[in-house]
């Protein structure tokens, strides 16, 4: 019984962790430029796919499998982390050309229309993606086997300590960043006021670009981390996207650490139910969303604003 | 001979609300600059527009000869321009010492370079080098608006913009930022201000402004216009 509820504890931190990483992704856009990316789904499984396909050429030597198919032996050595570094530099700069396509003609204007053409940019990409890989999920192995480890007990894989940790260090090192750097500060103070840090002389069109360059990075890292637990698919994003987006209003949007709480409570809270009942899962953690905001409009931890009349 | 700051003929609008209509200011280097007027006649709209947060819908501003209609706000920066905008609008979740750091963000200085510029801050203002590890937010308000100032202080500019240092401030504290402003003149900073306080602002201004409802209507030495019947009637009460 104990080993069950460990297994679901490690599951449930493992999918937090990534649920954490794109809530903290879908944060840091939005403090900079009070926009989101409605693509990041599309990103995470452009990630995966682009991911897969760098392992694959980095592996042509021939006991590597086929493209849907990868040996565990492709993921082997440093294929791995130089894939996940490559799949973050081709994502973060995707991120800037979606800044520039479509956020910066929309932004700080009335209306939503960055909402549409986000989800259309992201629609784009995924058709895009179909064309070129297909619309088969393919597998990606994790760098350490996928050999179900004992741990007290319960089944854990190998892969669930791989996309934690990862995910910790990145959370980590970012919190760093914003707190400590030059670039941080910078960050933080256009957060604050776009204008006001003009006034600084930062130039915040960079900044903001930054923010979205990062932002996709962490999407496409994330669906590097992911898809070896599940498969690669083009559209394997979109589920983990909704459900770290509602991690993040839970945990409040505005603030980056109660984001990455929103996301973890969420992946457990998704492992606790399923032990239980897999079914209920859904429909346990949306209703305590909304139970959640209806108490808490801005979230467990967000800023309360009070909106003058 | 050119001035330092030539705004010409400068319109502002908020869609299809002119809130500085053909607006003609100079400042010469070296003094202190006024703009009085009552709230609303568009003095912050000038002053944003000067820093470069707002576009004009006509006319033109020129910084030591060089046309600067055009350029982002970030680089009139390094122009040489520095703004302390309206209601002080320090980073509060950020130390003060973050703060002024980020003021010197367009110097690119070393580690060395920005400890000795945020050191003269502190010389200037004492009371922010014993806050220099709290955040903003926890100052008061007089302590906010040294921040603001000394935060703008730290682009080093040759033309500093005030908006309505006194806002909200009690009146010992006015009469410090006002001695602040006679030392920064001191030392060959160029003062533009914006400000409600009238008497206060002309006492010290070798040129000032009176702004209404978007246009210039009268302009003169401070001394002029301290005794200017209109201006008397209008912003210093009768009987002042």
């Amino acid at each position: 019984m104990l080993a069950t509820y460990l297994q679901a504890l490690v599951s449930g931190l493992a999918i937090g962790g990534i649920y954490a990483l794109i809530a903290l992704s879908f944060s840091i856009t939005f403090t900079t430029t009070k926009t989101l990316n409605f693509a990041q789904g599309e990103f995470i499984g452009v990630g995966a796919f682009l991911g897969v396909t760098i392992l694959y050429a980095l592996s042509a030597s021939g006991d590597a499998g086929s493209f849907a198919a990868l040996s565990p032996a492709a993921s082997g050595g440093f294929s791995y982390p130089v894939a996940a570094a490559v799949v973050g530099a081709v994502l973060g700069t995707l991120g800037i050309l979606l800044f520039l396509a479509a956020i910066r003609p929309f932004a700080g204007k009335p209306g939503m229309s960055w909402v549409m053409s986000t989800i259309g940019f992201g629609i784009i990409l995924q058709s895009l993606g179909l064309a070129v890989w297909g619309p088969a999920p393919v597998n990606m192995p994790s760098p350490f086997g996928d050999d179900v480890m004992r741990l007290g007990g319960a089944g854990v894989r190998p892969q669930e300590i791989v996309v934690l940790t990862v995910a910790v260090l990145l959370m980590v090192a970012l919190d760093l960043v914003m707190r400590r750097t030059r670039m941080g500060k910078a960050m933080r103070a256009v957060a604050y006021s776009p204008q006001v840090a003009a006034l600084m002389g930062i130039n915040v069109t960079l900044v903001m670009a930054g923010a979205f360059a990062l932002s996709s990075a962490l999407a496409g890292i994330g669906g590097v981390l992911v898809a070896p637990v599940a498969s690669a698919s083009l559209f394997m994003g979109m589920g983990i996207a909704l459900k770290a987006f509602s991690g993040a209003i839970m945990g409040g949007l505005d603030n980056p650490r109660g984001c990455i709480f929103g996301g973890f409570a969420l992946g457990l809270l998704e492992a606790g139910v399923a032990l239980w009942q897999a079914q209920w899962r859904e429909i346990a953690i949306f209703a305590l969303i909304i139970l959640v905001l209806a108490i808490r409009p801005n979230g467990l931890f967000g800023a309360r604003t009070l909106d003058k009349v | 001979m050119t001035a330092m700051l030539e705004v010409s003929t400068a319109s502002i609008g908020y869609g299809p609300i002119r809130a500085v209509a053909e607006a003609s200011i100079r400042v010469e280097a070296g003094q202190v600059v006024a703009i009085v007027g009552a709230n609303g006649a568009g003095k912050t709209t000038l002053l944003k527009s000067i820093a470069g947060l707002l576009p004009l819908s006509s006319g033109h501003i020129h910084f030591e000869g060089r046309d600067i209609t055009a350029m982002p706000p970030h680089r009139r920066v390094g122009a040489g321009i520095a703004l302390s905008p309206e209601g002080r609008q320090v980073f509060p979740d950020q130390t003060v010492r973050d703060n002024l750091e980020l003021g010197a963000w367009s110097r690119n200085l070393s580690s060395s370079a920005l400890e000795d510029a945020v050191e003269e801050q502190f010389n200037l203002f004492p009371r922010l080098r014993e806050r220099q590890g709290q955040m903003a937010v926890t100052l008061s308000g007089g302590e906010q608006q040294m921040l603001a100032i000394a935060r703008a202080l730290m682009s080093a500019p040759r033309l500093l913009l005030l908006d309505e240092p006194s806002l909200g401030l009690a009146p010992l504290v006015i009469k410090e930022i006002f001695a602040i402003i006679r030392t920064l003149r001191g030392r060959g900073i160029t003062v533009l201000l914006v400000e409600q306080m009238a008497n206060l602002a002309l006492g010290v201004a070798d040129r000032a402004y009176v702004l209404e409802t978007g246009r210039v209507t009268l302009s003169g030495t401070g001394a002029e216009l301290l005794l200017h019947p209109q201006v008397r009637a209008a912003y210093l009460g009768a009987g002042h």
